[in-house]
């Protein structure tokens, strides 16, 4: 029953649009629009029809088959989001321990840190392309220039504000080196660690996208983009729902991971409500 | 066994110097059980933390083992007072319990076995794969000292264990520490401000003054050794005890109030 209730949320309001857009998508925009800027909205029974053959099927085209936009454009993509998305987990949650850990790191670092925040990656890319040139890894490096700042800065909230008792229990059981590092530090940021990383992830897509709009062959982000120019919006408008999909598994998929990460956390919370 | 020698102690901090130890010179033998009574913000906790070589004395010394404190001594076990705060919230009871051991690099059916015995020697052997924030906070502390158990300690150093439970749960906690330390033999100092307490477990009971701290008495408690929540305390030398403890601290109460006041 709760399950019921709590899916019948989730679905509700995305299903109400789903169904007031199909209807009424092409007589309001008739209404609405000028005839000649119909062409750039086109109704959602228009963009669903395009939908599988622009990005799911394989191509028919008069030089031969090509492989569907999924395997070749979104995958890659994809792909690139993770490795990307990996190293800032990887090096955010690294740094931030150091920086955490250590006061003097910390006094040094964050100027530098404010710094480095305030520029957009956007801007960095024409940069990381004359120095990575181009291809993945300066992609990979725009994705990794937005992830990486709510992660590190998270962390190293999160590894300042350990227990002090917990920190003494350490010390006197000489619980030290890795299996402090693994069972007491990372573990009491964990919460923390993963609002970063959650804030991280929507940057993330955005920026997946961004890094494939310039000097690009394939990817969502330059596919999408190829349709703009070349005036097909059901098609363009088809790989903006396709991203929006993406955004949307992808969280669902985050969840999942998080409510095994912090059963601790949410249960304890719980446990103090009830208690006071 | 323990040795303190004309310790002191001053925190500094935002410019405000804090005396919270002036002079206090004790020892405890090998197997001993002592406690530590003393008016609140005497600095009970502070010995022990000093004991525990998680600070360093301003003067003075501190030994355990016939060696002077420097970090954590080895075989040196503390039970804190924040039991909700020394157990890890993402460990289930058991990895609690073992992650001192795991430390200590045994190996796992050694430290299997140490977790099953010590879990079972408080009474929680069927509470080891739950958190311990699904526990009351008596069963946590159960775990607290479980964990301390397991950790094999010759020295077990308690600061106001029970300071948080309610009366019942701290009368059966009271007799289960009495009887691990029957069991294991190790010395145990126990810190607490609750006379009855005092008198109730120790062999021997140290008494503080207020702040500026100084050993006021050093009373060895002549009960017999096995103690009874009813019988112990109805007994007359108890009451007798317990009255010279409770005159010893209100005249150092009295005394310091006096001293504010002049």
């Amino acid at each position: 029953m709760n399950v019921l209730r709590r899916i019948l949320f989730i679905v509700a309001l995305p299903a109400t649009a789903f169904v007031i857009l199909w209807f009424f998508s092409a007589d309001i925009r008739d209404e609405l629009l000028p005839r000649q800027k119909r062409f750039f909205l086109p109704s959602l029974p228009k963009i669903l029809e395009v939908f599988p053959d622009t990005w799911l099927l394989q191509r028919h085209t008069p030089a031969g088959d090509l492989p569907s936009r999924l395997t070749h454009d979104v995958v890659p993509s994809l792909i690139r989001l993770g490795e990307g998305y990996g190293l800032a987990l990887l090096i955010g949650v690294a740094l931030g321990v150091a920086i955490g850990s250590s006061r003097p790191l910390r006094a040094l670092l964050e100027p530098v840190l404010e710094f480095l925040r305030a520029i957009p990656p956007v801007a960095l890319v024409p940069v990381l392309f004359l120095l990575a040139g181009i291809g993945d890894t300066t992609k990979i490096l725009v994705i990794i220039s937005g992830c990486i700042w709510p992660i590190l800065l998270n962390t190293v909230e999160g590894v300042r504000g350990v227990d002090p008792t917990l920190a003494d229990t350490c010390r006197s059981y000489r619980v030290g080196g890795l299996l402090r590092l693994r069972t007491f530090i990372l573990r009491s940021a964990s919460p923390q660690i993963v609002t970063g990383a959650r804030q991280a992830l929507s940057i993330g897509i955005i920026l997946m996208v961004i890094s494939e709009l310039k000097a690009s062959s394939e990817g969502l982000g330059h596919t999408i983009q190829e349709f703009t120019e070349g005036f097909q919006y059901p098609q363009m408008w088809a790989g903006v729902l396709l991203l929006g999909l993406i955004g949307i598994v992808l969280s669902l998929l985050f969840r999942l991971v998080e409510r095994r990460v912090l059963v601790w956390y949410h249960g304890q919370r719980v446990a103090e409500r009830a208690s006071s | 066994m323990l040795k303190v020698q004309s310790l002191r102690k001053v925190y500094d901090g935002h410019g405000r110097q804090v005396e919270a130890l002036r002079d206090i010179t004790f020892s405890v033998n090998a197997g001993e059980f002592v406690c530590v009574v003393g008016p609140s913000g005497c600095g009970k906790t502070t010995i022990l933390r000093l004991l525990a070589g998680l600070i360093s004395p301003t003067s003075g010394e501190v030994g355990v083992e016939g060696r002077t404190v420097s970090g954590p001594p080895d075989g040196l076990a503390m039970v804190f007072q924040e039991y909700g705060r020394s157990l890890f919230p993402w460990l289930r009871v058991a990895a609690n319990v073992e992650l001192p051991l795991k430390a200590k690099g045994m190996a796992k059916p050694e430290r299997a076995e140490l977790v099953r015995e010590s879990l079972a020697a408080v009474g929680l052997a069927d509470a080891a794969t739950a958190y311990p924030w699904q526990l009351s906070g008596g069963m946590q502390q159960r775990v607290a000292i479980a964990r301390a158990i397991a950790f094999q300690p010759r020295v077990l150093l308690m600061d106001e264990p029970f300071a948080a439970v309610d009366a019942q749960t701290r009368a059966d906690l009271e007799d289960l520490v009495r009887s691990v330390w029957q069991r294991f033999g190790m010395t145990l100092l126990f810190v607490t401000h609750d006379i009855d307490e005092s008198v109730y477990l120790a062999e021997r009971v140290i008494i503080l003054s207020s702040s500026p701290t100084v050993v006021l008495e050093d009373l060895a408690v002549d009960l017999p050794a096995q103690r009874d929540q009813l019988e112990t305390r109805s007994d007359a030398r108890f009451v007798e005890l317990r009255h010279h403890v409770y005159a010893q601290v209100q005249a150092a109460k009295n005394q310091s109030a006096a001293k504010t006041v002049g």
